[in-house]
């Protein structure tokens, strides 16, 4: 089964999840993973889905245009490469961490704090952010789960990170992904 | 005793460790009386701890009375200089903060918590606290330490903006 990437981005109104998913289902499309949620009043849909063989991205698209054109949406269709895809899970001696991180809005944080978390050799595997506060006082909030890898020293990876978020003036928290199986 | 203006994020003092109190003084007695005044004067206040309003002092206030999700209930108390002698049972749920007023997030904490600490007579008090008032404890003990909410939650999909969506 082919499976596609679709992004689709558009002013939040009801009726966008149900249109959308109703041109995947009249293609008997499947809807694997996907993220949904609202960007600064846009609703933003990220999702991978299988199709029928017969099924094409031009074909997807097309599909999808008259949703698209209702709903004022931007959308993407890409085809994915399975053999391009690698494995959530924690890759061998790497281990989940959280990391959260607040401050003082500024241009950066992402880059400055993700680079670090590159740096030491470690993987974003997740990440959200919200931008709060006010007009004058505007507060950057982002929470990160990330692999970082076990060799050296995992203490040491998470000081290259504190290290480069203190460097942005933001405050930064990290803790292992503590997972009890029950 | 007057009702003082709660600090939000990112207010330096809010994610600073605050220092111990020591010895109850008047100073301590009248932080104490701000802490509940403050407290009081915010209905869905459940909790205030010190740095919050601008004293960097290892100090807080909690009332979690009529409250739907408490079991253990301690009436309003303020604690000094508190220590966490046990803290078993982590359970998670959803958690707001005066300092963050925007968002929302889901925080796993021990739910069955004893917590030491001086009171504003000066005499040393040991409580046992469980579900709401115990996360409403570590949650201001936290405050003493710097930290908020979210530098605990459960992850990226675990903050929520408070406002109401259309």
């Amino acid at each position: 089964m082919p499976r596609y990437a679709l992004s689709a981005v558009g002013a939040d109104r009801p009726g966008i999840v149900a249109g959308v998913s109703g041109a995947l289902v009249d293609l008997q499309g499947n809807l694997e993973d996907s993220t949904m949620t609202i960007l600064q009043g846009h609703f933003a849909i990220l999702l991978v889905v299988s199709m029928p063989p017969e099924v094409t991205a031009r074909s997807l698209e097309s599909a999808l245009a008259p949703v698209a054109e209702e709903f004022g949406l931007v959308l993407s269709v890409r085809p994915l490469a399975d053999e391009q895809a690698t494995p959530a899970q924690a890759a061998p001696g790497a281990s989940p961490w959280t990391i959260a991180v607040h401050g003082a809005d500024r241009v950066g944080i992402v880059h400055g704090v993700t680079a670090a978390v590159a740096e030491v050799g470690g993987n974003v595997v997740d990440l959200g952010t919200h931008l709060v506060g006010s007009d004058q006082a505007p507060v950057y909030v982002m929470t990160l789960r990330v692999t970082l890898p076990e060799q050296p020293d995992p203490a040491a990876a998470v000081a290259l990170v504190r290290t480069a978020a203190e460097a942005l003036g933001v405050h930064c928290t990290v803790h292992p992904d503590e997972a009890d199986t029950l | 005793m007057p009702i003082r203006p709660v600090l939000l994020l990112p207010h330096p003092v809010v994610v600073t460790p605050s220092a111990p109190v020591g010895a109850v003084d008047d100073a301590a007695q009248a932080l104490a009386r701000d802490l509940l005044d403050t407290m009081r004067a915010s209905p869905a206040c459940v909790g205030l701890a010190a740095p919050q309003i601008g004293v960097a002092r290892r100090a807080f206030a909690v009332d979690v009375t009529g409250h739907r999700k408490a079991r253990s209930c301690h009436g309003a108390f303020v604690l000094f200089d508190p220590e966490i002698l046990s803290a078993t049972a982590p359970a998670t749920d959803r958690e707001g903060c005066m300092s963050v007023p925007d968002l929302t997030g889901d925080v796993s904490r021990p739910s069955l918590v004893t917590v030491a600490g001086t009171d504003p007579q000066g005499r040393r008090q040991v409580l046992e606290v469980n579900a709401f008032e115990a996360r409403a404890v570590l949650h201001e003990v936290d405050h003493l330490d710097g930290l908020v909410f979210l530098d605990r939650v459960a992850g990226p999909h675990r903050v929520f903006p408070r406002k109401v969506y259309r």
